[in-house]
């Protein structure tokens, strides 16, 4: 189904009576349960976001209570460092490969989980087993890593599965003690209403992305493996960041000014994000770079897409090297 | 100790300043680096893992460099 197509059949309200609006529930429904397959939890437990950070908030405020400790890590989302400045909490220092050690959780504890770190890939291989309730961040790892049995409440962001931006799923599991830290008269979590276009069309690209995963994912790992090989043999003084998720990958240049290496590779047709000082708002360095410990000048962040090929990498990979090169003369 | 001001320079000239200011110096020279870029702090620690030498942070701004490799 085209975008277009799907503005068509889905504007009704699927709340409302009427023969538009049930088709436009039934559409509804569906989405949830392909969601629901491919995120491993129940169609029931999952709410729709326009806003996917708004889901930080949800999650963890619904699931806290004043006295409660939040336990988050030094890697975790902005978001999660904002929340946690209104309750007691307790901030997980990350090692330099990127672990986490979750042993200083309590069973009374509400802990913050990133299965997948968007900046530089690292999978987090601890898993909290002592805590009161789970918040599980999964904006980064789509449905490339299954929920921990234990999860109170879960964040996904439908770029993930390369559906369209502007969509978060949260799950909020039954056997949850989750509050609705919103004003609100009925059950739903979210007073929405979400765009059901773009639920319905993040439903189809879940679909589609997850039966090209089976067939790319190789590509994705050698890709990935390509360009660490050749930032380490060709490029002097790079710092790659810890990874482990195949599709993402953060290298800092030494003696490079992160802001102009984006700019003339935006020029010459590659789309890079940058975690260093100057290409920032608020002009910090990442924070998951200084946690690491890993060089934040000369910051660049890749994505690979299933539709990266070999040559592209190739071209990008030759025109990185000179770029490197001459912005460092 | 020779003083590299830094101060009110943004990322990565500080880094650059200072390996400028140490390729003509001979091994085991010392000098005071003034930076107060939030990135220094990271980044410093993170030139001298990837160049073998050595940075200690003072304080306010300031960092102490010893050259240990050319």
């Amino acid at each position: 189904m085209a975008l277009p197509h799907i503005f068509e059949v889905s504007w009704p309200d699927p709340t409302k009576l009427g023969v538009d609006s049930k088709s436009a529930a039934i559409l509804l429904n569906e989405a949830k349960e392909t969601f629901a397959g491919h995120l491993g939890v129940r169609s029931d437990e999952i709410s729709f976001l326009g806003e996917p950070s708004l889901g930080f908030y949800l999650a963890l405020s619904g699931l806290l209570s004043p006295n409660t400790r939040l336990v988050y890590s030094n890697i975790d989302r902005m978001e999660i460092f904002a929340i946690a400045e209104n309750y007691p909490n307790l901030q997980l220092a990350t090692s330099t490969s990127g672990e986490i050690d979750f042993k200083e959780c309590t069973n009374s504890d509400v802990v913050s989980l990133q299965l997948c770190n968007r900046e530089t890939g690292i999978i987090q291989s601890g898993r909290p087993t002592n805590c009161a309730e789970l918040f599980v961040d999964a904006t980064a790892s789509g449905t490339r890593i299954r929920l921990p049995g234990n999860w109170s409440a879960a964040l996904w962001d439908s770029i993930s599965w390369a559906g369209p931006g502007g969509l978060g799923v949260l799950a909020i599991s039954k056997k949850a003690k989750w509050k609705n830290p919103l004003p609100h008269l009925d059950s739903r979590v979210n007073p929405g209403p979400t765009s059901l276009p773009l639920i319905v069309a993040s439903a189809l690209a879940i679909d589609s992305w997850v039966a090209d995963e089976k067939n790319l994912a190789e590509k994705i790992s050698a890709i990935n493996s390509e360009i660490r090989t050749y930032i380490t043999d060709k490029i002097p003084n790079a710092d790659l960041a810890p990874g482990g998720a195949d599709h993402l990958l953060s290298a800092s240049f030494l003696y490079v000014n992160a802001e102009q290496l984006v700019t003339i590779l935006a020029d010459k047709g590659f789309a890079v994000d940058s975690g260093s000082a100057c290409n920032a708002t608020n002009m910090q360095p990442s924070h998951v770079l200084a946690a690491l410990g890993t060089l934040t000048q000369g910051n660049i962040r890749l994505t690979i897409h299933h539709a990266t090929s070999f040559e592209d990498v190739k071209i990008f990979l030759e025109v990185l090297e000179q770029t490197v090169a001459e912005l460092r003369a | 100790m020779e003083v590299l001001d830094c101060l009110g320079k943004r990322c990565p000239l500080p880094v650059i300043e200072l390996a400028k200011a140490l390729k003509s110096k001979p091994i085991a020279s010392r000098i005071k680096l003034l930076s107060d870029d939030p990135a220094s702090a990271p980044d410093l620690i993170a030139w001298a893992r990837m160049t073998g030498n050595s940075v200690k942070e003072l304080g306010d701004s300031a960092f102490e460099v010893t050259k240990l490799t050319d």
